[in-house]
């Protein structure tokens, strides 16, 4: 028992928290500014896979910076790809969805054969770049809390702290200017801001590029941090964890970040426990983020139905 | 999915007629785009898009591959076409086909299998598991509220590391260390209908289930209400249907399907033994059949035929020559796009004549 507790409270299991949180929290933000304007984005996970192809393709290339954009500069692509089908082609958005997931499924597969030449599995041929991580060693300074601070603050992604960044950066927009009031509008009751003038297509197609360069931008810290290159099917389900994440947070970018950090703490979990408790079978441990989100979407969905009753709605 | 029932019979058969033209015309333009990906990055070309069309009926045993495919293919899409006729977007068939497998496994390694009933009772143990998998999404979303695409979702990836779980630990093993479990008795597994060949007591199983999907859906009032909810439950609502009650149930029915197609896998001439990952991603097909076929159930057959040779096809030709299976995957992407969408040939030359450029964006 005092071995989890120890592991838990560590500097190291932080810093594990961070990193598994880092793409969900990307690509939760991703979901919820799709969802918050009508249009359920159920091809994050579809998207994050491209953008880790893309950006793990990138980066054999080009610096890492360049890569990270490109990742997600490809899911915004989908992300347009998706709004022509759903809005343009009147398709239904949720088929769209899942006809770019399939996509994704066999199209990283085929494109990795043939960057790799063959190769069907892993990207382990390609000599692929990393995101470095920020080393704010310089927090030792502080007389008294720089070390504490150090071990807990340095050593994480870029796109950590840019995920961090956007938690704040989407609130306001959302909150605090006047798009974020459209794009909050459209998604409540269309036909309002229709009236008022507001192109409703227009909006929804702009949250969905950015909801894709989110879920892209996820992927690429997916394989240029949490791992370094390209496994098939490696984001393993966790673009539909976030698109749980996102409801389970209330669909408010506070609440993905508070969601999104649950399950990447139940991910690190996972990850340190074999270490802990090598009588726990792995496929168990595998299964705990799965099992977590069903259980946070159920525990949410009756808070929800409460808070329905009691406002008199039901 | 707009399937507005049609009184005048000449209407209906003009528009089944378009119905069959966008699903060729996107089969065309698929298939356009897979041999220009082919072309481009083949070193045999030609080789490779010869043995993607014709390989699939060069050979006995690969015509039975096929027909094997036919019939899986049918019951995940009969499974997607259920949920979707009541706008459920219920992903659960993978996970149902896993756990239906893992049922059927137990029932037919346990004393029962090597009885003449043993056939049947896998089967029935298979259903009963898929449906109850399929029920606790609904029954969560019915009660609850909560959104049955992340939940079925994530019942799929809970119930492949449950199959592998048990795979290590409990099922019995011809040696220690493989991922198989040991053949079933002959008596539970389906016989072969054409010796030497998967074609097995499947595609009976497959057929029956196209006519009582059928049957339920367009000959009895339960259908009659799962069609009305699925068109506009708001006025399914008014008119006294309980729309929840649809719901559950067609999730269960379809869970029920798809624990059926586990049975099919493991008990079928393919593996006669339970494996890791059996399914091999043939169960998300479901969605491509089921959304060409207009979740009809009669449709379901016609458009596995087809996408069971294109799948065939190729595999034989990943085997033979440089070309990845997975490109299909391209294909079918296109091919739900297209057909899922409002496209027609007329709306894309309107397309590339009007406005190129920025077309997402009104």
């Amino acid at each position: 028992m005092m071995e989890i507790l120890v592991t838990v409270f560590s500097a190291t299991f932080f810093v594990t928290i961070i990193r598994t949180t880092t793409p969900l929290l990307l690509a939760t933000l991703g979901g919820l500014i799709a969802d918050l304007s009508g249009a359920l984005n159920v091809a994050l996970e579809g998207m994050m896979l491209i953008g880790c192809l893309t950006a793990v393709i990138v980066s054999v290339y080009a610096p890492w910076y360049v890569a990270v954009p490109a990742g997600a500069g490809v899911g915004a692509l989908l992300g347009l790809v998706m709004a022509f089908f759903a809005y343009r082609l009147k398709a239904d958005i949720i088929l769209v969805g899942f006809a770019i997931n399939i996509l994704a499924a066999g199209g990283t597969v085929f494109a990795l054969a043939l960057a790799t030449g063959g190769d069907k599995g892993t990207s382990i041929n390609l000599k692929s770049g990393a995101i470095p991580p920020l080393d704010l060693s310089g927090l030792n300074a502080i007389p008294g809390i720089g070390p504490f601070l150090t071990s807990f603050l340095s050593g994480h992604s870029v796109l950590s702290w840019v995920a961090a960044f956007l938690v704040f950066a989407i609130w306001y927009f959302l909150y605090r200017t006047p798009w974020g009031l459209w794009l909050r509008g459209v998604g409540e009751y269309p036909a309002a801001p229709e009236a008022a003038g507001i192109p409703v297509t227009r909006v929804r197609t702009l949250s969905l590029v950015v909801s894709g360069a989110l879920a892209g931008m996820g992927g690429a810290q997916l394989a240029m941090f949490n791992y370094v290159g390209f496994t098939r099917d490696m984001t393993a389900g966790r673009g539909f964890i976030a698109l749980g994440a996102v409801l389970l947070g209330a669909r408010h970018p506070v609440g993905a970040l508070l969601a999104a950090l649950l399950f990447g703490a139940f991910e690190a979990f996972a990850v340190l426990l074999p270490g802990l408790f090598n009588w726990m079978p792995a496929e168990l441990i595998r299964m705990i983020p799965f099992v977590v989100t069903i259980v946070a979407l159920v525990l949410f969905s009756i808070r929800a139905q409460r808070a329905l009753a009691l406002r008199g709605l039901r | 999915m707009s399937n507005v029932p049609s009184i005048d019979k000449s209407s209906r058969f003009k528009a089944v007629q378009a119905e069959i033209g966008r699903a060729l015309g996107a089969l065309a333009i698929a298939l356009v785009v897979t041999a220009v990906i082919v072309f481009l990055t083949s070193k045999s070309p030609i080789e490779a898009l010869t043995q993607l069309f014709t390989a699939p009926i060069a050979k006995v045993r690969t015509i039975g591959l096929w027909v094997d495919d036919i019939a899986k293919l049918t019951v995940t899409g009969l499974a997607f076409s259920l949920v979707f006729q009541a706008r459920q977007f219920a992903m659960g068939v993978q996970g149902q086909v896993y756990v239906g497998g893992i049922a059927a496994s137990y029932v037919v390694l346990s004393p029962i299998g090597s009885t003449p009933l043993g056939l049947a009772a896998g089967v029935l143990a298979a259903m009963a598991a898929g449906a109850l998998y399929g029920f606790l999404p609904g029954i969560a979303k019915a009660r609850l509220g909560a959104n049955e695409i992340v939940s079925s979702l994530m019942l799929n990836y809970i119930a492949i590391e449950l199959c592998n779980f048990l795979m290590r630990t409990s099922l019995p093993k011809p040696q220690p260390g493989v991922l198989t479990s040991i053949d079933f008795p002959s008596e539970s597994v389906f016989p072969a209908l054409v010796e030497k060949t998967r074609i097995d007591l499947g595609l009976i199983f497959a057929i029956v289930s196209v006519i009582v999907v059928w049957f339920a859906l367009y000959r009895t009032s339960w259908g009659l209400k799962l069609r009305l909810v699925g068109h506009n439950s708001r006025f399914a609502e008014y008119a006294g249907i309980k729309s929840t009650f649809i719901m559950v149930s067609a999730m269960t029915a379809s869970g029920a399907l798809g624990g059926l197609l586990g049975a099919m896998f493991v008990q079928g001439q393919t593996w006669g033994k339970l494996t890791v990952l059996f399914e091999g991603g043939l169960a998300f097909e479901g969605i491509l059949v089921a959304i060409v076929a207009r979740s009809r159930p009669l449709a379901v057959p016609i458009v596995a035929v087809f996408y069971a040779y294109l799948r065939q096809g190729a595999a034989l030709m990943n085997v033979r020559t440089d070309v990845p299976a997975e490109v299909i995957g391209v294909v079918t992407a296109i091919i739900i796009l297209l057909v899922s969408s409002s496209f027609s040939l007329g709306f894309v030359t309107r397309l590339f004549g009007a406005k190129p450029a920025g077309s997402a964006a009104k």
